[in-house]
């Protein structure tokens, strides 16, 4: 967060992205120009069979030929578009495929760090954000290239016919930029807001349906439902305060593009009047006017693309660009294939002083065995947990493994030895062996079986008629909270972890079920080292060793035996 | 198209703001044709009457001129806000509409949808529905009305110009946009699909960001997702590829439709029944009145896209609720709750009850135990109505299918199993909206074990719990729950697990103080606790 002043700002970011596309822009702009140039020989044609037919008074047969090559231009210049529009669209998919890929890797290896916010907003970044730069690199890159010189060729090959007309056209043209500018700097913030508020009407709605069953226990859906129409109500009233700000813009051009192709009218007119211009040439630069300012026109549209892009790119940034934590950077050391011995010295985390976590931490976890660590709710049991996994770096002192900082360990190596259970367990939305086979490589169908029996799960699986193959719900639906468990539990089972940290592995499970899986986790922790967070008696009296927490401070490090029989 | 229309039906009342924009964008479609047409005559006028050396009422034309380049620009700005705020509007309705279907529908018949899923369908799809108005229907009616009023302005000067001008739009206006749509079909409705699978993955993959870290499984996710969407924009692509021909198309058929149009008038002008400045008019009436019908491929190649969402939004507004409100709904007398003989199944799979009887009297406390999977928390979840069941469920005399949610809610309040906090501070948490004096605002908290932690808070109460709660711990999260439960004293109160997460010690502080605050009430507690079971009278088994 600290570090929020030092991201690249988005324009030039978005070019720095294009750069790895430039050659299929270049393309697009090329077909653009192509399509321009055609454009400019149509009107001199269609100008020259109006000279013909209206002026000298000459039939269809003089002008068949003409005719005939304004239908071969048209064609061109269909295929022209066609061709630059492709170019655009791909350049544009390829970067959005880069930027997502390496977006979407990124956070997921900042989240468990908590530092990078909330799924939901994420998940719109990941998704919707991304596809807002197509806009910026497919519309507004080209367009901007191409209103650089498209008008500039019209006004070259008017300048001949009418000089007087290419002053106009010259003397109108600087306007549209500057009042688009000056129009474009207003809506930029506005447009800024209304991303905040779209993200925050898109959470909205989701925690209401979310929470759709508690708000109708306690009779209070319908007024939410009054509530979200009062959101959307809110949504569109600033979108349309935004879109006002934005359509003028658009209005300015086209007001200025009317006008000046009237004066551009009027004074031909005068001329053709007075006989000192011919048809010919008069049409060919009626014609051309509206094509001189359709680029900046167009332009015009695209400057929206073009804050959208930067919406996009201004949500992305900050995210592409955080720096990993010293924990995932740092650390080449490879971790022994030992069962770990862990050292917490005086290991501090607060959350960078806003929250309770723990303070001043300093024990030893010996290598093997079940050990428990209770207190009182906040009393930084969890935190203490992520140490130990390292989701966390504590803020002073060291945690070390078997005499090695944790810092200094290679991640990805000392990851393969830990597992962990949360306390609501994530599952994917997909059948149960799927699930199982999460963590590990592979895994035969006795190995699963094994795992599961191990987790006291193997006799309700086989029950269901789908068996391993069961689909499971979002959040698991389908299985009960002590099933899902138990499922969890068993996924660990089957990975080959040397440290397994536990966050209260029997709550919600009867006294039987509590027994078989607590025999399970004593198996487990034959060989591994287990640290269980855990309130319940029988879980305790399982341990080893129980660590005590009181306010983010160890409280006392006893024997299971000492602990449950001072408590009453 | 039927489908279309009818999802628009909740949103009905904006049919005003849809039929001005509609006609909005038809007059600057006119405008603009005219406009052009108007200036191509003056100037050939002009041209003609400078080589015959005769005056000309320059005047009328160029006010014409004036006016309509007037009409264009500020018509524009009008039909562009008109037309937006017309599909806003419709589509705030259309959310409104989603949420109410969705009440009788929690949770039982969302189950089946991922959240991912479900905030795709809740957001991305519904914002589709933005373009259904604004790209689909506007432009089909606008580019439509252009058409025949094209023919019918050209016909006025030349017949044959006139049928030339129409087949060209009807090919550019009718024929291409259906090949559009054809094309456009399968790549539609696939990146609509792909769209929710990529949310729903990316959604789950970070909501299981920590454990994917430490299953090492991360990579593969990545993979899964990068792969999504790689064949999302591949289909993307596909459909901007469409975009692109009919543009061209566009392009070209106007561009030849100026050539036919010439080939037939200037027979014409030679045979002196049109005047050569009309020649010049048709000429750029014709560029000018394509720009209209432009729009009609592009609307047509949106719409197999459109209707992809619309089908995921219908599908889940029309799912039947678990158990329907009833036509004509009974009063309860008194709260006495009797369950005979119920069983319950989730989707046709293995009965989580069967055959459970029990009687819950008026101010009796039962406290329910029994294996997890053994249906505690589905009993709550039946009491609730929230789902289907088998046997008979009365509450005051009246079986619960015959009875409304409302009614039931004002006797019945309930700690669920997986209570959800929203993202919004603790007070809001615990009140949903509804009033407590702060006195009574405190006892309550301490009541639930709160007050402790609640003082440590900088914000105290109006500390912001995160999304879906995840700034407080489980604990935490249960209690604050508890709380909600019971900020009123509707009669009855089921609690499932109501101090699991909670130390020994706070437990028993609970437990004593739920004692006293549900005196006289009606209470079922699902529990496997000990401690807790002291809030009951008597104890039942079930499984």
């Amino acid at each position: 967060m600290q570090s929020s002043e030092m991201h690249s700002s988005p324009e030039p970011w978005l070019r720095q992205q294009a750069r790895s596309v430039q050659s299929r822009l270049l393309t697009a702009v090329l077909w653009g120009l192509a399509g321009g140039l055609l454009i400019i020989l149509q009107a001199r044609l269609l100008a020259t069979v109006c000279q013909r037919v209206v002026i000298d008074g000459q039939g269809l047969a003089t002008v068949q030929l003409l005719l005939a090559w304004v239908a071969l231009l048209v064609l061109l210049r269909g295929l022209a578009s066609y061709l630059g529009e492709h170019a655009a669209v791909r350049a544009a998919a390829e970067v959005r495929q880069q930027v997502r890929s390496r977006l979407y890797r990124r956070i997921l290896q900042l989240k468990p760090t908590g530092q990078v916010g909330e799924v939901g907003p994420l998940t719109e970044v990941v998704t919707a954000g991304v596809e807002g730069l197509e806009a910026y690199l497919a519309r507004f890159l080209p367009q901007m290239a191409l209103a650089g010189l498209l008008p500039l060729a019209m006004l070259l090959v008017v300048l001949p016919s009418e000089w007087r007309s290419s002053l106009v056209l010259l003397f109108s043209a600087p306007f549209i930029p500057l009042l688009m500018i000056l129009i474009g700097k207003g809506s930029e913030t506005l447009n800024r807001r209304q991303w905040e508020r779209l993200s925050r009407m898109a959470g909205h709605l989701l925690d209401l349906v979310q929470g759709l069953p508690d708000l109708k226990i306690f009779g209070r859906a319908k007024r939410e439902a009054e509530l979200v129409a009062l959101v959307s109500d809110q949504y569109r009233k600033g979108t349309m305060a935004v879109l006002r700000v934005a359509f003028l813009s658009a209005f300015t051009l086209e007001f200025f593009a009317t006008v000046g192709t009237a004066v551009v009218a009027v004074l031909i007119g005068f001329r053709l009047l007075a006989g000192s211009l011919t048809l010919l040439d008069g049409l060919f630069v009626l014609l051309l006017a509206p094509e001189f300012y359709l680029p900046l026109r167009n332009l015009g549209l695209a400057y929206h693309s073009r804050m959208n892009g930067l919406a996009a790119a201004e949500r992305i940034i900050p995210l592409v660009e955080q720096p990993l934590t010293e924990l995932d950077q740092a650390g080449s050391e490879q971790p022994s294939n030992q069962t770990p011995e862990i050292r917490c010295e005086s290991a501090t985390f607060r959350y960078g002083g806003q929250r309770g976590g723990v303070q001043d931490i300093s024990l030893t976890i010996p290598a093997g065995g079940l050990t428990a660590l209770v207190g009182a709710s906040g009393s930084g049991k969890s935190t203490l947990a992520r140490l130990l996994l390292g989701l966390a770096q504590p803020e002073s002192g060291t945690i070390s493994v078997d005499g090695v900082d944790l810092s200094a360990l290679d991640q990805a190596a000392w990851r393969k030895q830990l597992a962990w259970v949360a306390q609501q367990p994530f599952f994917i939305a997909a059948s149960i062996r799927e699930n199982l086979l999460l963590g590990v490589d592979d895994a035969d169908q006795s190995a699963l079986r094994n795992a599961l029996e191990q987790a006291a799960l193997w006799p309700v699986i086989a029950r269901m008629p789908a068996g391993l193959e069961t689909v499971l719900g979002d959040r698991g639906a389908g299985l009960s909270g002590g099933e899902l468990r138990r499922l969890a539990l068993a996924r660990v089972l089957l990975r080959d972890a040397r440290l397994v940290v536990l966050d209260e592995p029997t709550a919600g499970l009867d006294a039987e079920n509590e027994r078989l899986v607590l025999d399970a986790l004593e198996r487990l922790a034959k060989g591994r080292t287990v640290v269980m967070i855990s309130h319940r008696e029988a879980a305790i009296a399982r341990s080893c060793r129980v660590v005590e927490l009181a306010d983010g401070r160890l409280q006392r490090l006893v024997s299971p035996q000492q602990y449950l029989g001072v408590t009453p | 198209m039927r489908e279309l229309l009818r999802i628009l039906r909740p949103a009905r009342q904006q049919w005003r703001w849809m039929l001005a924009g509609i006609g909005l964008s038809v007059a600057v479609i006119a405008a603009n044709t005219a406009l052009m047409a108007v200036s191509g005559w003056f100037i050939a006028s002009m041209a003609v009457a400078g080589v015959a050396k005769v005056s000309f009422n320059f005047f009328f034309p160029s006010a014409a001129i004036r006016l309509l380049a007037i009409l264009r620009t500020v018509g524009r700005y009008a039909e562009r806000l008109v037309t937006h705020e017309a599909a806003f509007r419709i589509l705030a309705d259309l959310r409104s509409w989603l949420f109410r279907r969705l009440i009788p529908l929690a949770p039982a018949g969302l189950e089946r949808y991922a959240s991912g899923d479900l905030s795709g369908r809740l957001r991305a799809d519904i914002d589709s529905l933005e373009s259904l108005y604004l790209r689909i229907i506007a432009p089909i009616c606008s580019g439509v009305a252009s058409i025949l009023l094209a023919g019918l302005f050209i016909s006025w000067f030349s017949a044959t110009a006139a049928l030339v001008l129409l087949a060209l739009l009807l090919v550019a206006g009718l024929v291409l946009p259906l090949w559009m749509l054809r094309l456009a079909k399968q790549p539609g409705q696939q990146s609509v699909d792909l769209t929710a699978a990529l949310r729903n993955q990316v959604s789950q993959g970070l909501q299981g960001a920590e454990e994917l870290l430490l299953l090492g499984a991360s990579e593969h996710q990545a993979a899964e997702v990068e792969r999504l969407s790689a064949e999302l924009i591949n289909r993307q692509v596909s459909l901007g590829r469409l975009a692109g021909l009919s543009g061209a198309g566009v392009v070209s058929l106007a561009g030849l439709a100026l050539v036919l149009v010439a080939v037939a008038v200037i027979p014409e002008v030679s045979q002196q029944q049109v005047s050569g400045p009309q020649l010049v008019m048709l000429l750029l009436f014709t560029a000018a009145v394509f720009e209209g019908v432009g729009p009609l491929s592009h609307a047509l190649q949106l719409l197999p896209a459109t209707i992809q969402s619309v089908e995921r939004i219908r599908e889940l507004a029309d799912a039947p609720p678990a158990l329907p409100e009833p036509e004509i709904f009974i009063q309860p007398e008194g709260y006495r709750i009797e369950l005979q003989g119920v069983s319950c199944s989730y989707s046709g799979g293995p009965a989580v009850l069967e055959q459970f009887s029990l009687t819950l009297a008026e101010g009796e406390r039962v406290a329910v135990v029994g294996a997890s999977g053994s249906g505690k928390s589905t009993l709550v979840e039946l009491l609730l109505r929230f789902r289907n069941y088998q046997g008979s469920i009365t509450i005051g005399g009246v079986e619960l299918s015959d009875c409304a949610t409302d009614e039931l809610n004002r006797l019945l309040v309930a700690l669920p199993q997986a209570p959800h906090l929203f993202n919004a501070t603790i007070r809001d948490n615990i009140l949903l909206g509804r009033t407590l004096s702060d006195q009574q605002l405190s006892e309550l908290v301490e009541d639930c074990g709160l007050d402790a932690w609640i003082a440590t808070l900088p914000l105290g109460l109006d500390t912001p719990v995160g999304e879906t709660g995840n700034a407080v711990s489980g604990g935490e999260a249960r209690r604050i729950a508890l709380a909600r439960t019971l900020v009123t004293d509707a009669p009855v109160v089921l609690l499932d697990e109501p101090t699991e997460g909670l130390d020994g010690a706070t437990e028993q502080v609970v437990v004593q103080r739920l004692h006293k605050r549900l005196a006289g009430r009606s209470v079922l507690v699902v529990t496997h606790r000990p401690t807790v079971l002291a809030l009951a009278q008597r104890v039942v088994r079930i499984g």
